[in-house]
C-alpha cells in the first residue's frame, strides 16, 4: 500500500521533471544561442555569422598588436547592448589571442547594485560601465578607480575625446574614465500639433507659456512628464531653475557651492507648481513610468517631451514616425542644455599591460567602425573628436542638438550633479509640490538641508 | 546506545551548516556593521549607537515605519479575511472547484515585476481599467489612484492583495479540511445555522490555522519590498515608502551602509516582537 | 422539496459570488494577456488597454523565446529549481526528523532557533555573502546561488515538515526499530514516504519562490548564459523604454512550468499544508 503511493508520488515527480526537461530541450534547439556551451563566448561568433553582419570594418582595427603574457579582463556592461557587444568582443578576442575579455551584462539598476556590492567586497571587474556625476564619483572617492589623469595627458586625450565629455568624466580632480557617450537634452515636440494650432517654436519663456496654454485649451497635454524615479520631471525643473538663476548661479547650484535655499530655486519651483496647477502635465504624472512617455507623444495626446538626442532612435524603435517630430532648446534665456556622460571606469589594481589592453578594448568597442555596425547600441554620436556624424536622414535631430549644445553651452544634469540621497529629496519635493503637500519655499529649504546633511557626513 | 546520542545531530547537521552560514552569520555581521558609519568600502568607523540615535530624528524612517505598520494591519485584517472567505467557498463541493482553486492561486505565480507593470496600467489615469470602466458607465472622472498620497498606499495594497491571496487560501483550505464533518453536522442538528456554526465552531477549531496564516502573512508584510519597488518606488513623496525599501535605498543608493543596516536590525527586532509570542505558543504545544 | 429549492438557491448564490470574484480577479490577467498580443504600433495608436488589436501579435511569444532568450533563462531556472528544491526538502526533512522523532535534547529550542530565518529580509545577507563568495569563487555558479536559496528556505521547510511529521503515529517508528531498521532506514524508507503531501506542498511553494527570486539572482549571477527567468525578464525592460508586448508574452510563458508544477502536485497541496496548521 505504502510502496504503491510512493511510486505514484515518484511518478508525479518524474512527470514534472520530464516536462521540465522537455521545456529545456526545446530551449536548446530553438534558440541560436543553444545555451549548451559553457565556453564563454563561442556563441557570439555563431550569432554573427547567422545574422550575416559584415564585420570586415572592425576586424581590421581589432588587432592591437599585444604579444605579452596572456591577459584576462572582465567588463560589466548594460544588458540592452549585449547583442552587439558579444559579437565585437569575440572579434577583439580573436584578433588578440593573448587577451581575453569576458563581458557580464546587467540591467540598468542591476549594474548599480552589482558594482556597489562588488566594491564593498573588493571584487570589482577590470572595467565597468558607469554614469558620470555622483554615480561615478563614488568609486573615485573610495579609491576603486584607476586615476587616468597622467595616462590621458601622455596620450593626448584632450584631442581625442570631446571637451564636454572630458569635463564630465573628470571627477574629484581626476580623469576617472573614458567617455563612451555624451548626451544633451532638449524639448522634442510634435510639429503637426504645432501647425494645427498655429503655434510657433517658443524662444522666450513667455512664448513657451502661451504655447502651453493654447495646447491645453485644445485638450492636448502640453508637457509630457513621468515622475516615477523622479528624473524625468527633474529635466523640466532644472530648465526652470536655469532660466531664473542664469548660467553662473546655476553652475554654482549644481556644484553645491551656493545655497539651494535661494530665490532662483524658489521661483523655478514656483513655475513648476504653477504648471502643475494649470494642468500642463498629464494627470497623475508623478507615478507614471518615464519609459512610457513616448506613448502619449506618439499618439499626439501630448505635444512636448523633454529628452536627449537618443530619443530619435527610441521613437523609431517604437514605430513613431519622426516626420512630425522636431526639437528646440528649452527657452531658458541662456540657451544652455542639460548634459551627461556615460563612461568606462577601470580598476585601480590593473597592471600597466592590463590597463593598456582594457583601454584598447574600450576604444575598439566605441570606435566609429564598431558603432557603424550596431548603431542602435550606442547613444550616437560617439564623444570623440573624430566621431562620424550621425546621418540626418535617419536621425534628423541628433547632430543639430549636439551642435546647438556646443554653441550654447551645457550644464551638468541635476541627478549627476547631486549625490543620490540629495536627488531623492528633490524628487520627493517634486511630488509634494504637485500634490500640494509643500510649497516651493519649503521645498527649496528642504533640498538645502539635505545638501548640508550630506556634506556634514 | 552511543549511536543514538549523535544520530539526531547528524540529521540536523546539513541544515544547520547552511543555516548558520547563510542566515546567522550575516545577521551578526550586519549587527556589527550597524554600529559603524562609512560607505562600506575600507574606511568604516565604529560609531556605537549613533546610527540608531539618528534614526529617531529621521522623518522618512518614521514614515516608512508607519507605512509598514499600516501594511501589516491591512494584511492581517484584509488578506486574512478575503483568503478565508475564498477558502470557505473553495471548500464546498461543486463543479469546477479545481479550476477555481488554480484560478485564484494563479496570481501568486507571477513575478513581482510583472505584477507591478500590470497594476500600473490598471491605475493609469488615461488608459487604466478603473477609469475606462467608469467612463463606460458614463462617469467622467480621472482619479489618479497611485499618485495621490491618501490613496497610494491602499492602491498599492490592493495590487499586493491580488497576488498574496493564494498561499493563505491554501492554508485555510487545509485547516477547513481538518475539521471533522461530524462536528459540523452535530451543530446543524442542534439547530445552529451556517453563520453561527462558522463563527462558533469552525473558527475556534481553526485556531492553529489562524496562527500559522497570520504569522506567515505578518512576516511577509514586514518584509514587503518587490511590489513597492516596482509599482511606486516608495513615491509619491515617500507616501508608500516602507522599511525594506528605505533600508535598500540607504544601503544601495545612498551608500549609508551602517545606517541602512541599522534599519534592517530594527526590522529584525520588530519581527522578534511578533515571532516570540508565536514561538512560545508553538513551544508550549510541544 | 423545500430543501431542494433551498439547496438550489444556495448553489446559484455560490456561483454568483464566484463569478463576481472571478471577474475582479481576472482583470489583471486579461490585461497581461491583451498586452502580450499587442504589437508596438498598438501602444501609440490610441488603442485602449482593454481593446483587442486588429492584428494579434502572436510573434511576441516566439520572439520572447528566441530573440529574448527566454528558453535559455527558463532552462537555467529549471536547473536551479530542480537542484535546490529537492535538496532543500531533503535536508529540511532530515532536520525535522531529528526534531520530532529522535531524542534530540532541547528539541524545542532548536526548532525555534531554526525558525528565526523566516523573518530576515534577504537584503541583509547581500554584502556579507558577496564578500565570502568572492573569496571562495562562488560568484556565477549555480551552487553559490542555490546554497543561499536553501539557507533562506530551510526555516519554512522545517516548519512544514515538523508540523507534518509530528502528526505521524510513533507506533510506526517503534515497529520499524523492532524490525531492525536503524534511524536512517526509518527516516528514508518509512517516514519520508509518509510525508509526501507535505513534500508536494513544499515542492510547489518552494519551486515558486525559487523560480521568481530576483534580488540574489541578479547579484550572484552575472554571466548572461547562466541567468534565471526574473533576471532575464528584466532584459525586456530597456534603458530608454520597455517592450511591453515581449515582456508580457515572456511573463505568460514563464509561468507555464510553475503552473505545471502546481497542477501536478495540487491534489497533495492542501493535505500537505495541513501539517503546518495542525
Amino acid at each position: 500500500m505504502k510502496g504503491k503511493s510512493v511510486k505514484k508520488f515518484l511518478s508525479a515527480v518524474l512527470v514534472g521533471t520530464m516536462t521540465a526537461s522537455l521545456l529545456a530541450g526545446c530551449g536548446g534547439s530553438s534558440g541560436s544561442d543553444g545555451g549548451s556551451d559553457d565556453s564563454g563566448s563561442s556563441k557570439s561568433g555563431k550569432e554573427a555569422s547567422d545574422s550575416g553582419v559584415d564585420l570586415s570594418g572592425v576586424e581590421g582595427i581589432a588587432d592591437i598588436g599585444y604579444e605579452g603574457d596572456p591577459i584576462e579582463l572582465s567588463f560589466w556592461y548594460l544588458q540592452t547592448r549585449q547583442e552587439g557587444t558579444d559579437v565585437l568582443t569575440e572579434v577583439f578576442n580573436k584578433a588578440n589571442p593573448n587577451i581575453n575579455v569576458t563581458v557580464s551584462y546587467y540591467d540598468t539598476d542591476g549594474i548599480k547594485d552589482a558594482c556597489k556590492t562588488a566594491a564593498q567586497s573588493g571584487s570589482m571587474p577590470s572595467m565597468w560601465f558607469n554614469w558620470g556625476g555622483a554615480l561615478g564619483q563614488y568609486y573615485v572617492d573610495n579609491g576603486v578607480t584607476y586615476d587616468l589623469t597622467a595616462y590621458g595627458e601622455e596620450n593626448g586625450w584632450g584631442d581625442l575625446y570631446t571637451s564636454g565629455a572630458m569635463n564630465l568624466v573628470t571627477l574629484g580632480g581626476q580623469v576617472s574614465g573614458i567617455p563612451t557617450s555624451y548626451n544633451v537634452i532638449g524639448v522634442y515636440y510634435r510639429t503637426d500639433l504645432f501647425e494645427q494650432y498655429n503655434l510657433e517654436v517658443p524662444t522666450t519663456i513667455e512664448e513657451f507659456e502661451s504655447v502651453c496654454a493654447a495646447l491645453k485649451e485644445n485638450g492636448i497635454t502640453p508637457m509630457d512628464a513621468a515622475g516615477l524615479n523622479g528624473w524625468h520631471v527633474m529635466r523640466w525643473i532644472e530648465q526652470f531653475i536655469e532660466y531664473e538663476a542664469g548660467a553662473d548661479t546655476h553652475d554654482q547650484l549644481q556644484s553645491l557651492s551656493t545655497s539651494w535655499d535661494c530665490d532662483a530655486v524658489k521661483k523655478g519651483l514656483e513655475r513648476y507648481e504653477k504648471y502643475c496647477e494649470e494642468g500642463y502635465f498629464p494627470d497623475g504624472f508623478i507615478t507614471a513610468n518615464p519609459d512610457d512617455t513616448y506613448m502619449a507623444f506618439g499618439m499626439g495626446t501630448a505635444a512636448m517631451d523633454i529628452q536627449g538626442q537618443w530619443y530619435d532612435s527610441v521613437l523609431q524603435n517604437n514605430e513613431v514616425t519622426l516626420d512630425n517630430v522636431s526639437w528646440f532648446p528649452f527657452p531658458n534665456e541662456t540657451g544652455r542644455m542639460s548634459a551627461f556622460v556615460e563612461m568606462n571606469q577601470f580598476n585601480k589594481d590593473l597592471s600597466d599591460e592590463e590597463l593598456e589592453a582594457a583601454i584598447a578594448y574600450t576604444n575598439f568597442l566605441f570606435s566609429n567602425e564598431a558603432a557603424k555596425i550596431y548603431p542602435t547600441y550606442y547613444n550616437l554620436p560617439l564623444p570623440r573628436t573624430d566621431a562620424d556624424p550621425v546621418d540626418p536622414a535617419v536621425n534628423p535631430n541628433v547632430q543639430d542638438m549636439l551642435d546647438t549644445s556646443s554653441e550654447n553651452g551645457t550644464f551638468t544634469i541635476t541627478d549627476q550633479a547631486f549625490p543620490t540621497e540629495v536627488a531623492d529629496v528633490l524628487f520627493n519635493n517634486q511630488d509634494a509640490i504637485a500634490n500640494g503637500e509643500t510649497t516651493p519655499a519649503d521645498a527649496a529649504a528642504a533640498i538645502q538641508k539635505a545638501i548640508e546633511s550630506y556634506q556634514s557626513k | 546506545m552511543k549511536e543514538n546520542k549523535t544520530a539526531p545531530y547528524l540529521f540536523m547537521l546539513p541544515a544547520l551548516i547552511i543555516y548558520l552560514s547563510v542566515i546567522i552569520f550575516p545577521v551578526f555581521y550586519s549587527l556589527w556593521i550597524s554600529f559603524q558609519s562609512g560607505t562600506g568600502i575600507g574606511s568604516m568607523e565604529f560609531v556605537g549607537l549613533k546610527n540608531y540615535a539618528q534614526l529617531i530624528h529621521d522623518e522618512v524612517f518614521w514614515m516608512s515605519f508607519r507605512h509598514t505598520i499600516i501594511w501589516i494591519v491591512l494584511t492581517v485584517l484584509v488578506t486574512t479575511t478575503v483568503s478565508l472567505m475564498l477558502a470557505v467557498l473553495m471548500n464546498q463541493k461543486f463543479r469546477g472547484r479545481t479550476f477555481f482553486r488554480a484560478f485564484f492561486y494563479f496570481p501568486s505565480v507571477i513575478s513581482a515585476i510583472a505584477v507591478a507593470i500590470i497594476w500600473r496600467w490598471i491605475y493609469n489615469p488615461q488608459i487604466g481599467f478603473i477609469n475606462q470602466f467608469a467612463k463606460m458607465l458614463g462617469l467622467d472622472f480621472t482619479q489618479t489612484w497611485i499618485s495621490t498620497p491618501n490613496t497610494a498606499l491602499i492602491a498599492l495594497f490592493i495590487a499586493a492583495l491580488w497576488q498574496a491571496i493564494g498561499q493563505p487560501m491554501i492554508l485555510f483550505l487545509a485547516g477547513l479540511g481538518g475539521i471533522s464533518p461530524d462536528v459540523l453536522e452535530a451543530a446543524s442538528i442542534d439547530g445552529a445555522n451556517g453563520v453561527q456554526t462558522f463563527f462558533h465552531i469552525t473558527i475556534p477549531l481553526m485556531k492553529d490555522t489562524f496562527i500559522m496564516v497570520i504569522s506567515t502573512l505578518l512576516i511577509a508584510a514586514m518584509k514587503v519590498y518587490d511590489i513597492v519597488k516596482g509599482l511606486t518606488d516608495g513615491g509619491p513623496n515617500n507616501a508608500t515608502q516602507v522599511l525594506a525599501s528605505y533600508m535598500y535605498n540607504q544601503v544601495f543608493q545612498y551608500n549609508n551602509v551602517g545606517y541602512g543596516t541599522a534599519i534592517a536590525i530594527i526590522m529584525v527586532l520588530m519581527m522578534l516582537l511578533v515571532i516570540i509570542p508565536y514561538m512560545s505558543f508553538t513551544a508550549k504545544k510541544e | 422539496m423545500e430543501g431542494k429549492a433551498k439547496k438550489h438557491a444556495k448553489s446559484t448564490l455560490r456561483y454568483l459570488v464566484l463569478i463576481i470574484l472571478a471577474v475582479l480577479w481576472i482583470v489583471p490577467i486579461v490585461t497581461l494577456f491583451l498586452t502580450a498580443i499587442k504589437a508596438k504600433s498598438d501602444f501609440i495608436s490610441g488603442l485602449g488597454l482593454f481593446e483587442i488589436p486588429e492584428r494579434l501579435a502572436w510573434e511576441n511569444f516566439a520572439n520572447a523565446m528566441t530573440q529574448g532568450r527566454l528558453f535559455l533563462y527558463m532552462k537555467n531556472d529549471l536547473i536551479i529549481c530542480l537542484l535546490k528544491v529537492p535538496l532543500g526538502i531533503f535536508i529540511s526533512s532530515m532536520a525535522a526528523f531529528a526534531l520530532t522523532r529522535t531524542k534530540l535534547k532541547h528539541a524545542t529550542a532548536w526548532f525555534v532557533f531554526l525558525l528565526l530565518g523566516m523573518m530576515l529580509p534577504m537584503q541583509i545577507a547581500l554584502v556579507p555573502i558577496s564578500i565570502i563568495y568572492n573569496k571562495l569563487g562562488l560568484i556565477n555558479t549555480y551552487f553559490g546561488l542555490f546554497y543561499i536559496y536553501i539557507g533562506f528556505g530551510v526555516s519554512f521547510m522545517i516548519l512544514i515538515m515538523h508540523g507534518f511529521m509530528k502528526g505521524i503515529d510513533f507506533a510506526i517508528d517503534e515497529a520499524a526499530y523492532i524490525d531492525g531498521a536503524n534511524k536512517w532506514q526509518n527516516f528514508f524508507h518509512i517516514i519520508l514516504p509518509i510525508c509526501k503531501p507535505a513534500i508536494a506542498t513544499l515542492f510547489i511553494t518552494d519551486f515558486l519562490s525559487t523560480w521568481n527570486e530576483y534580488l540574489l539572482a541578479s547579484v550572484i549571477i552575472n554571466d548572461n548564459k547562466l541567468k534565471t527567468v526574473p533576471v532575464g525578464l528584466m532584459t525586456f525592460v530597456g534603458e530608454h523604454g520597455t517592450d511591453y508586448g515581449y515582456l508580457c508574452a515572456g511573463v505568460l510563458i514563464s509561468v507555464i512550468p510553475v503552473m505545471a508544477v502546481y497542477l501536478i502536485f495540487q491534489r497533495y497541496f492542501v493535505e500537505g499544508m495541513a501539517g503546518a496548521v495542525k
